[in-house]
């Protein structure tokens, strides 16, 4: 066999390869560098964020492993699960021999399995979302880690396009005040969205302004609630939650559900890190300035 | 003493199956073989890295309950009498609280078991100072004072968790941590947790004859020269350090350290000499099988190690108290 054409065969195959075949690494929200040899193919991805964030890089098909409260998108369910309410099982993540963790530290996920990981030797990155920004800033680190970073750059410019077109559209108009309920608790107390958040950072994206806006706790009295006069209240979940919540007396004396201005807006895009955090945004300013073009 | 070969044979038992036991089940071979170091693949490494330190660790702090639950109800002499029982229990939920709420600059891994030791043992420091500047200083003042130090460390827990909780620190973590779970040590924290273990036996041996004294009663414990305050507050300085220990590596573990002691007892007689090292081998059997229930028993869950050694040992510890009753 002549030499020279496997030269320019391999020479070829080089060429062709893919420059993320070479070790990648980035740095993570735990101030970790976190290597992977390859494109990771095999991901256990924790919490529905990252799933979703995944799933928007077209990289559904590469999730391995799941856990039990990600219901988006649908091609992802029926994967594996590896952890839920009681936590998240080593042995089970260990048994979808994943070449990529992905986690969030939210109960408990990021101390339960970073340090499993990391002495198995599987690559486990943690991310953080304070705000929308991080959002964006994890998409583009995850579409760098699988190799896909182009896609991920267009994603962005995608998502930070429309954050552009709802900053001009609610520039100079005055941000109503908004308080948003999150949860009720057993005690009668609510949970409310904090400055800080990136729920709350959707807010004064979206051309609202934080009725408390000091560094109160999550959970606050209804009380509370009434005296900080919001111009417009938001219950993050189902109209009917939202109405029984309001028909209890007192409520109704409330300026903001006097004024009919009380909506219940969607969980998944407000409590939900990913991309669809965006389509939120655009829904709360269409809620903010109803009267602006909604285009 | 019949007793000693079957505890020793069923602590081995007990590990190797908890070593089995997994979402994954593995075969003893296969632990043979990752032990070894013949097969490098994933779960070889998972065994050896992560499932058996954590096994030999349950193990460990099942032991330690075992040693601390004897000498409390030695000092105490009590039968309900439980290793948690001066505040220790409060003050480690307390520090761990903080360890887990806290974002502090210190790994957590390393944080947890240190806030938690220094908690529980601070908290039974603080029991044993108020009764003695109460001049309370026998067993019933001491309990008083501990009832109280728990109360006002359980608020102070409380309060923590309300004020620090938000959507991504959820209470759950803090929950889970005092129903209790075994951390899973690295293979040189392992041998730190053994040397403690086996400095904590030596320690508990050490008041083996003076518990036995004074487990005739006060009045003859004088007599036989027994300083009696003095050695319970000793006694009780050595039982805390136990179970600091233990609930550093071990969370709140409930039930165990007060099962133990009956079941040795039956086993060996109420001597401390060979209670204490007998109960050491019922605790660590105890826990090393809840352990493994508590890993495997609902995958991908983990169900918190102290809900498994309350509902499986409860009914357990009742049966063997009634044959032991009616015969």
């Amino acid at each position: 066999m002549p030499r020279a054409p496997l030269w320019a065969i391999l020479a070829l195959a080089v060429a062709l390869q893919p420059a993320a075949a070479a070790p990648v690494t980035v740095h993570d929200a735990f101030d970790r560098n976190v290597t992977v040899p390859a494109p990771p193919q095999r991901i256990v991805a924790i919490f529905a964020s990252n799933v979703e964030m995944l799933a928007a890089l077209g990289l559904a098909d590469r999730i391995v492993g799941i856990e039990a409260f990600t219901r988006y998108p649908p091609e992802v369910l029926g994967k594996p699960l590896v952890g839920g309410r009681l936590g998240f099982s080593v042995d089970e993540v260990v048994a979808q021999k994943p070449d990529l963790v992905v986690v969030t530290p939210s109960r408990q996920a990021a101390n339960q399995l970073i340090d499993p990981m990391e002495r198995l030797g599987i690559p486990i990155v943690v991310l953080l979302q304070r705000n929308v920004e991080e959002i964006l800033s994890n998409i583009r680190l995850l579409a760098r880690l699988c190799g896909v970073a182009e896609r991920g750059e267009e994603l962005v410019a995608r998502l930070q396009a429309r954050l552009d077109r709802v900053e001009q559209r609610v520039a100079g108009l005055k941000p109503p005040s908004v308080v948003m309920i999150t949860g009720r608790l057993g005690n009668g107390l609510l949970l409310v969205t904090r400055p800080g958040t990136y729920t709350g950072d959707a807010i004064v994206r979206a051309g609202g302004r934080l009725a408390f806006d000091g560094g109160v706790i999550a959970q606050v009295s209804p009380e509370a609630v009434f005296n900080s006069d919001p111009d417009l209240l938001l219950f993050a979940g189902p109209e009917k939650d939202m109405k029984e919540l309001i028909d209890r007396p007192g409520w109704s004396d409330m300026r903001a559900v006097k004024a009919r201005r009380a909506h219940a807006v969607s969980r998944v895009e407000l409590l939900i890190p990913g991309p669809r955090t965006i389509d939120g945004i655009e829904h709360l300013a269409a809620i903010f300035h109803p009267a602006t073009p909604s285009q | 003493m019949r007793a000693w070969p079957i505890l020793v044979l069923a602590l081995a038992f007990s590990i190797v199956i908890a070593a089995c036991a997994g979402h994954d089940w593995a075969t003893p071979a296969d632990l043979l073989r990752a032990i070894a170091g013949a097969a490098a693949d994933l779960r070889s490494r998972l065994l050896v890295e992560w499932r058996i330190p954590r096994v030999l660790a349950a193990a460990l702090v099942g032991a330690l309950l075992g040693l601390g639950g004897t000498v409390f109800q030695g000092v105490f002499r009590n039968p309900l009498a439980e290793p948690y029982l001066l505040g220790s229990a409060g003050g480690a939920a307390l520090g761990a609280t903080v360890a887990l709420l806290v974002p502090l600059a210190a790994p957590q891994s390393f944080i947890l078991p240190v806030l938690a030791f220094a908690g529980a043992w601070g908290a039974t420091m603080l029991v044993i100072g108020i009764s003695r500047v109460s001049g309370a200083v026998d067993a019933a003042g001491m309990l008083l004072a501990g009832v109280a130090v728990a109360a006002i460390l359980g608020a102070l827990r409380s309060f923590l968790m309300l004020a620090l909780s938000d959507e991504t620190v959820s209470l759950q973590i803090v929950l889970s941590w005092v129903l209790g779970g075994v951390q899973t040590p690295s293979w040189p924290v392992l041998g730190l947790l053994a040397v403690i273990s086996a400095a904590c036996l030596a320690l508990t041996m050490r008041l083996a004859g003076r518990l036995d004294l004074l487990g005739l009663g006060e009045t003859m414990a004088i007599a036989f020269g027994l300083n009696v305050n003095r050695f319970v507050a000793l006694a009780v300085l050595a039982g805390s350090v136990v179970v600091a220990a233990a609930v550093a590596f071990g969370g709140l573990v409930a039930f165990v350290g007060l099962a133990s002691p009956h079941i040795a007892r039956w086993l060996v007689g109420p001597l401390h000499r060979p209670l204490l090292p007998a109960s050491a081998l019922v605790g660590a059997i105890v826990v090393t099988l809840a352990d493994a229930i508590a890993r495997a028993a609902l995958p991908p869950a983990e169900i918190p190690l102290g809900l498994v050694t309350a509902v499986a040992g409860g009914p357990f510890f009742i049966l063997l108290l009634a044959r032991r009753l009616r015969t």
